[in-house]
């Protein structure tokens, strides 16, 4: 069958998982972005413990493969606890641990790139910690952070793929499907692959179109 | 009269190295004290333990009556009423000028946004910016950026001062302005303690200069007594020096 004959016959399926792919990965970057504001303001703080949290945290994600993680948190917790655990949730779970480790870096790496002469004229104003954090650091680390995040963006697009293996239907699933109907392997898969290329080069444009709008003052 | 600040036997280290080793200094309400000193010697350090932006290692600092190395003490209300500006102005990039002063008493509910602008106003009109209010601070020369920042150091309407070298980042030109500023808060009878390289400011404006070396208070006395008539021969070296 020709490459228009397969879309054609599959561009509902294809775009409903596509649908999910996006899903799930805008989902899981919401958490991840709270886990790694969490993670990488701990880890920031003077307060030793706090520091020991975060990189506890950190250094399990980092060190466990994601697909390891996600058989764990599919399969393995419902084993232990009798908690079924439903495939997007699992899936969400998943990436939002490991992307949220990743964010936690980029959060930690952009706070320390600002100058903290900045926190401490903050600070000398009478500001408590927090505010001054959130008024005056946060603001300024969130644009050092922007390439960054789009960059943890595509690969955690890309990293929804893997989740394939625990049955969530996203892009990836839905084209081993349609393969193990039709057997078109070759086109099918490059298919697919375009697909998530023109995707990911669309958003990564959205998203350096953002970054030049966001500067301040230049 | 009461003190102002009082400090006593204060020392300060970083890691095995002390930089400050046991000052005592007591500082009068309106005083202006400059403390002068070679690089190293302790000056910005004994500074910034005024407002606990250093950690104290040792001793007491007794600002209006709050002994800060207390951990009692709430520092952050004790800081509302010291402003202190830096070195590099330290202003936040991601407001505006009228922000950066409005910031503090907003978010500290010392006055609501009006009155809070109303103030800024006035104290830009005070550092002669008043049509500087909605720039971003990238857009001022240093001279003008140091005297936002002495603008926004005055908006918690704080009884002390201090100055972190605060003409040392500016090219020549732009000295005379912040100095004229800093004179004109001196004249006001605003405690100041400024750490500065501008003998002519330390000789006209202060009441008492304090000469530092090696984390110690080598000489102090009135201007003209330090610079007319040093005792010390590092202070005599020193001013040799600089002047």
């Amino acid at each position: 069958m020709s490459i228009v004959g397969l879309l054609k016959e599959n561009y509902m399926t294809l775009l409903t998982a596509m649908g999910k792919t996006l899903e799930l990965t805008l989902l899981s970057l919401v958490f991840a972005s709270l886990i790694g504001l969490l993670f990488g303001l701990l880890n920031v703080s003077k307060k030793k413990w706090m520091h020991v949290v975060a990189n506890v945290y950190i250094d399990a994600i980092r060190g466990v493969p994601l697909i390891v993680l996600a058989f764990f948190i599919y399969f393995g917790i419902p084993l232990a606890t009798g908690i079924k655990l439903d495939a997007l949730i699992a899936g969400i779970i998943s990436l939002s641990l490991n992307a949220g480790a990743y964010m936690a870096e980029i959060v930690r790496a952009g706070i320390q790139s600002i100058d903290k002469g900045q926190l401490e004229a903050a600070r000398s104003l009478g500001l408590p910690y927090g505010t001054a954090m959130r008024r005056v650091v946060l603001p300024q680390a969130i644009r050092v952070m922007i390439p960054s995040i789009i960059n943890q963006f595509i690969i955690t697009l890309k990293d929804t793929s893997i989740l394939s293996v625990i049955g969530f239907p996203e892009l990836t699933k839905a084209g081993s499907i349609i393969i193990a109907r039709n057997y078109e392997t070759f086109k099918m898969w490059a298919i697919i692959g375009v697909m998530y290329l023109i995707v990911i080069t669309t958003l990564s444009k959205i998203a350096k179109a953002l970054e030049r709008r966001i500067s301040y003052g230049k | 009269m009461a003190s102002k600040i009082s400090v006593n036997g204060l020392v300060k280290s970083f890691g095995h190295l002390e930089v400050l080793k046991g000052m005592n200094v007591e500082i009068a309400e309106g005083e202006v004290v400059c403390l002068i000193g070679p690089s190293g010697s302790g000056k910005s350090t004994f500074l910034r333990c005024l407002n606990r932006l250093e950690k104290i290692s040792g001793g007491t600092v007794i600002v209006d009556g709050f002994d800060i190395t207390d951990k009692q003490t709430d520092i952050n209300k004790v800081r509302e009423n010291i402003g202190m500006v830096f070195q590099h102005f330290n202003l936040f990039p991601n407001l505006t000028v009228i922000e950066n002063i409005m910031l503090a008493p907003i978010e500290l509910k010392k006055s609501n946004k009006e009155q809070a602008k109303k103030k800024a106003f006035e104290l830009l009109k005070r550092v002669g910016l008043e049509d500087k209010a909605d720039v971003y601070p990238t857009k001022l020369s240093g001279g003008q950026k140091q005297r936002v920042a002495i603008a926004r150091a005055l908006a918690m309407n704080p009884d002390i001062m201090l100055f972190d070298e605060p003409t040392s980042a500016l090219d020549p030109e732009m000295v005379g302005e912040v100095l004229e500023v800093m004179k004109q808060l001196a004249a006001d009878g605003m405690t100041m303690v400024v750490v500065t390289h501008e003998m002519g400011f330390a000789r006209e404006v202060s009441n008492r200069v304090i000469f530092m070396d090696g984390g110690y208070i080598v000489e102090e006395g009135k201007p003209e007594e330090i610079f007319n008539n040093p005792q010390n021969s590092r202070t005599i070296d020193f001013l040799n020096k600089v002047l």
